[in-house]
C-alpha cells in the first residue's frame, strides 16, 4: 500500500507535468493539471496516510 | 468711403499683432539654428583629468560638522593619483557603488533571514513540552551547521551551478552550467553543475554574496520539518535527514523554480505566463520544509498519548507561551529580510518598499484571519493560533510579495489565517498526523496557497499577472509547481527518510519519549530546576509500544 501512495503521487505529478504538452488549450491544461494534484494527494493522503495509519502505535 | 476710414487703423492693428506674436515665434525658431551653429562643448576624454578640486586638507582638518565637506571628489579612487579623477573613474565608481549597494543589501537581509532561526527555535520549543526542550532548541540550533556544511559541499552548485547572469549582483558569471535533458522538444534543466565547495572559479565576490542569502534560505526550510517532527524524532536520524534534504531535496526543486530549471522556463517554452513565478520562497522555502514535515511525520508516527484507541485526539499543550509569541516577532522581523531581500539589490530595485508593506499587511491580515476563525468558534482568542496565522500569513505572502498591491496582500494574508486554523484540525483529526507545532499547516499548506495566489493575484507591474488580472495560464504554471511539491518533492522527502528509518531509525524509544528526550538523547535537561509533572498517558495509548 505505501509503494502504490508514492507511484500514485509520483504520477499525479507526471500528469499535471505533462499537461502542457498534451493540449495548447488553457483549460485543458488547467483541467489536466488539476487532475494530476487530484491523483497525487488522492496518494499522499488517501493511500499511503492510510497505510501508516493501520500500523500506529495508538492502535496496537 | 466709411469703409476706408475703419479699414486704415485696423490694418495698423493686425500689423502691431503680428510684429508682437511673431517677433517671439521668429526668435524662437531661430534660436536652435544659432545654437547649432555654435560650437558643441567638447566631452572630456575619457582619461583626461576632471580637474574637479575638492575640500584642501586644511578645510578637511577642521572638522565637517555640516557634512558637506566628506564625499566629494576626494573620495573618488583615481586609477592613477598624480593624475588625478578621470571620466572613466567616475564611470567605474558608479558601477561599484551599485554593486556596492546591492552586496550590502542583500548581506544585511541575509542575516536578518539568519537570524530567523532564533524564531524557529523559540517558536518550537515553546510549543513543545517542557521535558523536551533541550532536544528541540538542539535540533534548531544544530540544523544551522548540518545544513549550512551540506550546502556548501553539494547544494549550492546543484541549486545555482547554472544561475549565471544575475546582473544585479554583478553577474555571478562562474555559475555558468545547468545540466538538462531535450524532452518533447524542450530542454528541462534539472540541477547545476558549478560551485561545488565553492572551488575554483566560484571563489568570487558576488558568488558569495548569493551563496550566503541562498543559505539562509535553504536553512529556514530544514527547520520547519525539526517542528512537525518534534519531541519524538531521534536526533542521530535528525541528523542525516537535515543533511540529506539540505544536499539533495531543497537544491533540486531551489533549481527547478530560481536556478533556471524547468519550472522557470514554463512561460518561454509552453507560453505559461512568466513561467513558474515564486518571489521569495512559498513554494520554494516554505512548502518544501511543510511537506517534507509532513513526510516525516507519516513515518515517525504520532506521540504516545497523542491519540487514543478510537482515534480522537489529545491535546499536548506546550509549555512556554511567551517564547512562542516572541519568536513570533523574532520571524516577523526577519521576514523583512526574507521577501524585501529576494530582489537581491536595492540600487535599481525600489520596489523594496512595496515589498516590505505586502509582507507586513499580509501577517497582520494573518493574525487577524486566525483570531477570528478561533474566537468565534471555539470563544476565546487562542494565543498560538494568533502566532501561527501571523506566520500562516507571512508565509503566503512570501511567493506573491514581489507581484501583487496592498489590497491583495491583505486578501492572501487574511485567507491565510483562516486556513490554517482549519488545516491544522484536518491535519491532525482527519489525517491523524501529530505535527506539535503546526508546521504542516503554516508552511505546507500555506505555501501553496502562497504559490497558488501568485497565479490569482498578480497585477502585471513586476512581469507576471495573474488570473484576476487577465492572465489564466499563469495559474497554470503556478498549479505545476503545486503538483511538482506535492508529488516529486513529498516522494523525494518520503523515501530518503524512509531510507533513514532503516539504516539509523527514525523514532526515540518508548521509553525515552516518556521521561522526555532531553536526558535520553541529550544528556541534560533544559531546565533542571523544574519540577517535571509525569503525563498520564490514555488508557489504551501505550499498547504496542517498545
Amino acid at each position: 500500500m505505501k509503494i502504490l501512495g508514492v507511484f500514485l503521487a509520483l504520477l499525479g505529478w507526471i500528469v499535471a507535468v505533462m499537461g502542457p504538452s498534451v493540449t495548447s488549450s488553457t483549460g485543458g491544461r488547467l483541467f489536466i493539471c488539476l487532475l494530476g494534484i487530484a491523483i497525487t494527494l488522492t496518494g499522499i493522503l488517501g493511500v499511503l496516510n492510510k497505510a501508516h495509519l493501520k500500523e500506529a502505535i495508538w492502535k496496537r | 468711403m466709411t469703409r476706408c476710414t475703419w479699414s486704415k487703423p485696423c490694418l495698423w492693428a493686425a500689423v502691431v499683432v503680428l510684429c508682437i506674436c511673431g517677433l517671439p515665434a521668429w526668435a524662437q525658431s531661430s534660436a536652435p539654428a544659432s545654437a547649432a551653429a555654435a560650437p558643441a562643448p567638447a566631452a572630456p576624454a575619457i582619461n583626461t583629468p576632471l580637474g574637479v578640486a575638492g575640500p584642501s586638507a586644511n578645510d578637511l582638518a577642521a572638522g565637517d560638522a555640516s557634512g558637506t565637506k566628506t564625499g566629494t571628489v576626494n573620495d573618488v579612487v583615481a586609477s592613477d593619483p598624480a593624475k588625478g579623477v578621470t571620466l572613466a573613474d567616475l564611470v567605474n565608481q558608479a558601477g561599484q557603488n551599485r554593486i556596492a549597494i546591492n552586496f550590502v543589501w542583500t548581506l544585511v537581509t541575509g542575516f536578518l533571514v539568519m537570524f530567523m532561526q532564533a524564531g524557529f527555535a523559540t517558536v518550537e520549543t515553546g510549543l513543545c513540552r517542557a521535558k523536551n526542550a533541550n532536544h528541540t532548541m538542539m535540533m534548531n540550533f544544530m540544523v544551522y551547521g548540518f545544513g549550512l556544511f551540506a550546502y556548501w559541499v553539494c547544494g549550492f552548485a546543484i541549486q545555482m551551478g547554472g544561475a549565471a547572469g544575475v546582473s544585479i549582483l554583478g553577474g555571478a558569471n562562474p555559475l555558468s552550467h545547468e545540466f538538462a535533458i531535450h524532452l518533447l522538444g524542450k530542454d528541462w534543466g534539472l540541477w547545476g553543475t558549478k560551485g561545488f565547495f565553492l572551488a575554483g572559479p566560484t571563489y568570487d565576490v558576488g558568488v558569495m554574496v548569493l551563496f550566503l542569502f541562498e543559505m539562509v534560505f535553504m536553512d529556514t526550510a530544514l527547520t520547519i520539518v525539526t517542528g512537525g517532527a518534534a519531541e519524538r524524532w531521534k536526533y542521530a536520524a535528525f541528523c542525516v535527514s537535515s543533511v540529506f534534504m539540505g544536499a539533495i531535496t531543497y537544491p533540486v526543486y531551489a533549481n527547478w523554480a530560481w536556478g533556471g530549471g524547468w519550472l522557470s522556463k514554463l512561460g518561454t517554452n509552453y507560453g505559461l505566463g512568466a513561467g513558474y513565478a515564486d518571489f521569495a520562497g512559498s513554494g520554494v522555502v516554505h512548502a518544501v520544509g511543510g511537506i517534507t514535515a509532513l513526510a516525516v511525520s507519516m513515518i515517525i508516527g504520532p506521540r504516545i498519548g497523542k491519540y487514543n484507541r478510537d482515534g480522537s485526539s489529545n491535546a499536548m499543550p506546550g509549555h512556554d507561551i511567551v517564547i512562542v509569541l516572541l519568536g513570533c516577532f523574532i520571524l516577523a522581523f526577519g521576514w523583512f529580510g526574507f521577501n524585501p531581500g529576494s530582489t537581491l539589490g536595492a540600487s535599481g530595485a525600489l520596489r523594496i518598499s512595496t515589498i516590505a508593506v505586502d509582507t507586513m499587511l499580509a501577517g497582520c491580515t494573518g493574525s487577524f484571519g486566525a483570531l477570528l476563525f478561533m474566537w468565534l468558534k471555539y470563544g476565546k482568542p487562542d494565543a498560538s493560533m494568533a502566532g501561527n496565522g501571523l506566520l500562516a500569513g507571512l508565509v503566503a505572502i512570501t511567493a506573491p510579495s514581489g507581484y501583487v498591491n496592498t489590497m491583495g496582500a491583505c486578501i492572501i494574508g487574511f485567507v491565510a489565517g483562516v486556513v490554517v486554523c482549519f488545516s491544522v484540525e484536518f491535519i491532525d483529526r482527519v489525517l491523524c498526523v501529530d505535527d506539535p507545532v503546526g508546521a504542516i499547516s503554516v508552511h505546507g499548506t500555506n505555501g501553496l496557497w502562497g504559490v497558488i495566489s501568485v497565479g490569482l493575484f498578480a497585477d502585471g507591474t513586476n512581469g507576471v499577472k495573474g488570473l484576476f488580472y487577465g492572465d489564466p495560464t499563469q495559474l497554470v504554471a503556478q498549479l505545476i509547481g503545486v503538483a511538482t511539491l506535492c508529488g516529486f518533492v513529498f516522494s523525494l522527502s518520503y523515501i530518503g527518510n524512509t531510507i533513514i528509518d532503516v539504516v539509523v531509525g527514525q523514532r526515540s524509544s518508548a521509553a525515552d519519549e516518556l521521561e522526555g528526550l532531553d536526558i535520553p538523547e541529550m544528556g541534560a535537561l533544559g531546565y533542571p530546576e523544574f519540577v517535571l509533572k509525569p503525563q498520564p498517558v490514555p488508557a489504551g495509548a501505550m499498547a504496542g509500544s517498545k
